[in-house]
């Protein structure tokens, strides 16, 4: 191949990197669909079918028992009291008022049985489908989705998150998650008061900077490096950058979501997911509740339950959610035992049995899944499997998850190993 | 008492070289053998090894006797017999890159050694230079200033830090780099160094402990026990992966995957780090549980019991002072090799019992030296940057075979963007944490893993306090003043790149001042282009 010297995307924004030669990794990281995709084949159709996700991350495992799974009445089910739900017979803890109204959309699964307890590897686990260690640095799921359903030539990254997460790991840069700190302003440094002429010239005068590297033995750095910035400069450029504001959306539905960090965090989701962007993570942390568990769930979670309520009926609204993937869910659970620890007790690490929510694209509304022992803590019925969940999120987002992607080293790995999707919640 | 220091010393060395099976069969672990060991005598007694002091005293005495170190003093291993061993293994009718010239020379030993880019003086004054031993004489110029010991402090609280889990707030990472930093200094052999980090124990000082945070952090050397919680079994996990290159958290709840390790050979190092009794959990059955005692990778165990402070004492002798143990020194030397020539002949922290190491023969004689020479980290500084291997121009390096037939391109770490950037615009706070922020990557992660982001692009292209700085700084009122041309683009590809530009570069920068009729605007886009260059942030 021989060394590109054209200059980056001298002609604004449409000269997308489908026109840049494909590195190796990055070849192997796109799927077929997207490579597809800038050929301007059934884009429109990839368009209207495609389906996106937003990952509720719950940082710090919030616990099943105050959350989902509530045993009141129980010695292990603490003071938490249950409330009645929009399904008949199905009661969630009391601190979800909202979101118990709003249950026929959503899929409760009480039954997971985890493998890790620990925060960063039930991190990794929850986010990847995978367990940590080993040689291989195994991607983000979100960075799955985007080099999946994402399109190449999109303005905005294919996915995006807000709050930190785990890389894209051997899955490359093309499909990095884009860390915005603060949800509702425009992302740092996007913005350059020179003129669009100006630009254009320092970029083709940079192209050819670089050529003088790549020809002297660092081509895959300087093709790295290209893709980077014409990537930043089409989102530089891009009308879509709008979505990460927050200014047209009306003073009432900012305050449904909630006017804090979380709830705009969430609605920019839904600006980015109605833009095109395949994978918006929005964390929420604190859930790591070892003391004092009892009052500081109610302040948690009322800001996530009026949130999350908000954003299924936003896109129920705007006919988003039959597309949209909603998952609610931290890394593991916590100890159906209540601890003695100070000043006041809590719960501390638990993978065997835990539960999250799913809702909207792919999902079965109303169904519940999975039973737990009256002590929580065990599952006596249909105990599922993170990588069960996987294969669940896959066939919700119609990807294949027996697919397999490449690392660096050429060794094929399916993008859910093992696990079966489970059919009682999918529609 | 010294003499019964030292006399206990010995008992426990013993220990240690019964063990000769690592030697014959490399794979295989060893209890068998350590079953067959001289029991030893029950009556000894160990001093209580309290304090740090007392640690040291202890540690040292053991060091001094440990023979291998004797035997092999004498011995000689320079860069040449590096180069010449290496290249035998890689093959020496293969195609290597050629060496590079002095400016490539100065630039890449500063960023490596003192994590810096050089001035255009340091440049001139270099390459002016006619004596033939100009290079080992900068290296060694370099290699005895605080900046070289400042980098590799950094590099090495990143390290340890990079995975930590303990609460900020219990942790004192600079006071880490601080006392990281008087060692490389003075010289501190890595063995006594991470001795020392191991075998810590940090004792909550009684007045102080009303503040609940007060776990004497202070002290610099405290802070890898303190990052990882003072828990036996991240101790166990980080204590094999950053000071032997093994993996063996996955053997924490499983045998693992991929490797020979087994659960309890897990445990059974986690016990070492444990105050009282050590249990294993039953992952079954959490109410099962089963008391592991201490027990060293290769079967070591201690013949009597110990308190916690003598069991970190052990650990870091069965760790650092132990002939069998040839993984100790040679992660050293595989991961300094990892970030001067950008691979290792294995992967540096994950490497297992039965995983491949690239000329196995080169890396191990490099190691065993490594030790003779006194565990002298600059030793290896100076072996590795003396040689051809270091010394070769750039490649993009794809097979596995074509390694160390050239360095691989490298992208610069947080510190040298930094110090690249703030270099041309002065002292800048909010510039220095936009840079770590953006470009901080896990300094264990291969080079050839280490990607760039989005985020990085657009604060090198759009930061408004950069853009500023460089638009009304003291180097573009330098570049303005110059009237020459040739002039004006040598000294910005000198204060930017640390080169002169090529014919080339030069013409086109040229053409550029004479386009654009505004001259301030036209130096505003060389500035900004080689700033935003590839080559700026990649050590070539």
């Amino acid at each position: 191949m021989p060394h590109t010297h054209q200059s980056i995307s001298t002609n604004g924004p449409t000269n997308g990197i489908g026109h840049l030669p494909v590195s190796r990794r990055q070849a192997l990281g796109l799927s077929v669909a997207s490579l597809l995709a800038p050929l301007g084949l059934c884009a429109e159709q990839l368009k209207q079918q495609q389906r996106s996700c937003i990952l509720v991350w719950l940082a710090g495992a919030p616990s099943q028992m105050e959350t989902w799974d509530p045993k009141p009445d129980t010695k292990n089910g603490g003071p938490t009291q249950a409330i009645k739900t929009t399904l008949p017979g199905v009661s969630i803890a009391e601190h979800w008022p909202k979101l118990a109204k709003s249950l026929g959309d959503v899929a409760i699964i009480r039954s997971i049985v985890g493998n890790e307890a620990a925060h960063a590897r039930g991190t990794y686990h929850l986010h990847t489908g995978r367990r940590m260690g080993g040689p291989e640095k195994h991607p983000n799921f979100g960075s799955v989705v985007a080099g999946e359903l994402g399109d190449p030539n999109s303005d905005l990254p294919n996915f995006v998150s807000i709050g930190k997460t785990l890389s894209s790991g051997f899955l490359g840069v093309n499909v990095a998650p884009f860390i915005v700190n603060r949800a509702g302003s425009l992302p740092a440094n996007v913005a350059t008061p020179l003129p669009s002429p100006q630009v254009s010239r320092r970029l083709a005068l940079l192209a050819a900077q670089d050529a003088e590297l790549s020809d002297a033995g660092a081509a895959a750095l300087v093709q790295e490096h290209r893709v980077l910035y014409e990537r930043a400069r089409r989102l530089m450029t891009s009308p879509k950058l709008k979505s990460f504001k927050l200014d047209s959306e009306p003073e009432a539905r900012q305050l449904a979501y909630g006017k804090n960090r979380f709830g705009q965090g969430l609605l920019v989701a839904r600006r980015l997911i109605e833009s095109g962007v395949p994978f918006v993570e929005v964390s929420k942390g604190g859930w790591d509740m070892h003391n004092r568990l009892f009052t500081r769930i109610k302040t948690a979670a009322a800001e996530v339950d009026r949130a999350v309520a908000a954003l299924l009926r936003d896109l129920k609204q705007r006919g988003l959610l039959e597309r949209t993937l909603v998952i609610v869910a931290g890394e593991f659970g916590r100890t159906p035992k209540v601890n003695t620890k100070t000043p006041a007790p809590g719960r501390d690490h638990w993978a065997k049995s835990f539960g999250m929510l799913m809702a909207g694209a792919g999902i079965r509304g109303g169904s519940v899944l999975g039973k737990t022992s009256n002590n929580g803590q065990e599952v006596v019925d249909r105990a599922v499997s993170v990588e069960d969940v996987f294969q669940t999120i896959c066939r919700a987002m119609k990807i294949d998850a027996d697919k397999e992607l490449f690392t660096p080293g050429g060794r094929p790995l399916k993008i859910v190993d093992g696990g079966q999707a489970i059919g009682e919640i999918l529609s | 008492m010294p003499r019964l220091t030292a006399l206990l010393a010995c008992a426990m060395l013993c220990l240690c070289s019964t063990n000769t099976l690592a030697q014959t069969k490399k794979t295989t672990r060893v209890r068998k053998s350590t079953r067959k060991a001289k029991p030893a005598p029950r009556a000894i007694k160990l001093p209580p090894l309290k304090t740090v002091a007392d640690k040291q005293k202890f540690l040292s005495a053991i060091r001094n006797s440990m023979p291998v170190r004797r035997a092999g003093s004498n011995l000689r291993y320079t860069s040449y017999d590096l180069d010449r061993s290496l290249e035998y293994r890689v093959g020496r009718d293969r195609s290597y890159a050629p060496l590079i010239d002095d400016e490539r020379f100065v630039r890449r030993v500063h960023l490596d050694l003192v994590g810096r880019p050089p001035s255009i003086a340091e440049i001139n004054t270099f390459v002016a230079d006619k004596t033939s031993s100009k290079r080992p004489k900068l290296i060694d110029r370099l290699l005895a200033t605080e900046p070289y010991a400042r980098k590799w402090a950094r590099y090495w609280k990143d390290v340890i830090f990079f995975e930590a889990t303990a609460n900020r707030n219990r942790t004192n990472p600079q006071a880490l780099e601080n006392w990281l930093t008087k060692q490389f200094k003075t010289g501190t052999p890595w063995d006594k160094i991470v001795a020392e980090l191991v075998s810590a124990m940090p004792v909550r000082d009684k007045e102080k402990k009303k503040d609940k945070n007060d776990w004497s952090q202070k002290t610099g050397q405290n802070n890898f026990v303190l990052a990882y919680e003072n828990k036996p079994p991240l101790l166990a996990a980080q204590t094999a992966r950053l000071f032997m290159g093994i993996s063996i958290q996955c053997a924490e709840c499983h045998d693992h995957p991929f490797d020979n390790w087994k659960r309890e050979q897990f445990h059974e190092l986690a016990a070492f780090f444990s105050g009282g009794k050590y249990y294993m959990p039953n992952l079954d059955d959490p109410s099962k549980k089963t008391e592991m005692q201490p027990k060293f990778l290769l079967g070591e165990k201690p013949p009597i019991k110990l308190t916690i402070h003598q069991r970190r004492v052990a650990i870091a002798a069965y760790l650092v002072y132990n002939q069998d143990n040839y993984w100790f020194a040679r992660s050293f030397v595989n991961r300094i090799w990892n970030e001067l020539v950008g691979d290792g002949f294995y992967a540096i922290d994950s490497l297992g019992p039965d995983q491949e190491c690239l000329h196995p023969s080169v890396v191990n004689r490099i190691a065993a030296v490594f030790r003779y020479r006194n565990f002298d980290p600059r030793w290896v500084f100076r072996l590795l940057m003396n040689s051809k291997a270091y010394q070769r121009d750039i490649q993009t390096i794809d097979d596995e075979e074509d390694r160390f037939t050239a360095v691989r391109p490298m992208r610069l770490n947080s510190d040298q963007v930094k110090a690249s950037v703030l270099r041309l615009t002065g002292p800048e706070r909010n510039i220095g944490t936009a840079i770590d922020r953006a470009f901080r990557h896990d300094p264990s992660t291969p080079q050839r893993d280490i990607e760039g982001t989005v985020q990085q692009a657009l604060f090198l292209m759009n930061n408004p306090t950069l853009q500023n700085k460089l638009k009304s700084g003291q180097l573009k009122k330098r570049l303005l003043a110059i009237k020459q041309p040739r002039r004006l683009i040598t000294q910005l590809y000198l204060a930017i790149l640390a080169r002169r530009p090529t014919d080339s570069e030069f013409t086109r920068g040229r053409k550029h001042l004479q386009d654009v009729t505004n001259r301030s605007e036209a130096i505003d886009d060389l500035l900004w282009v080689l700033v935003n260059s590839t080559e700026f942030l990649t050590k070539r």
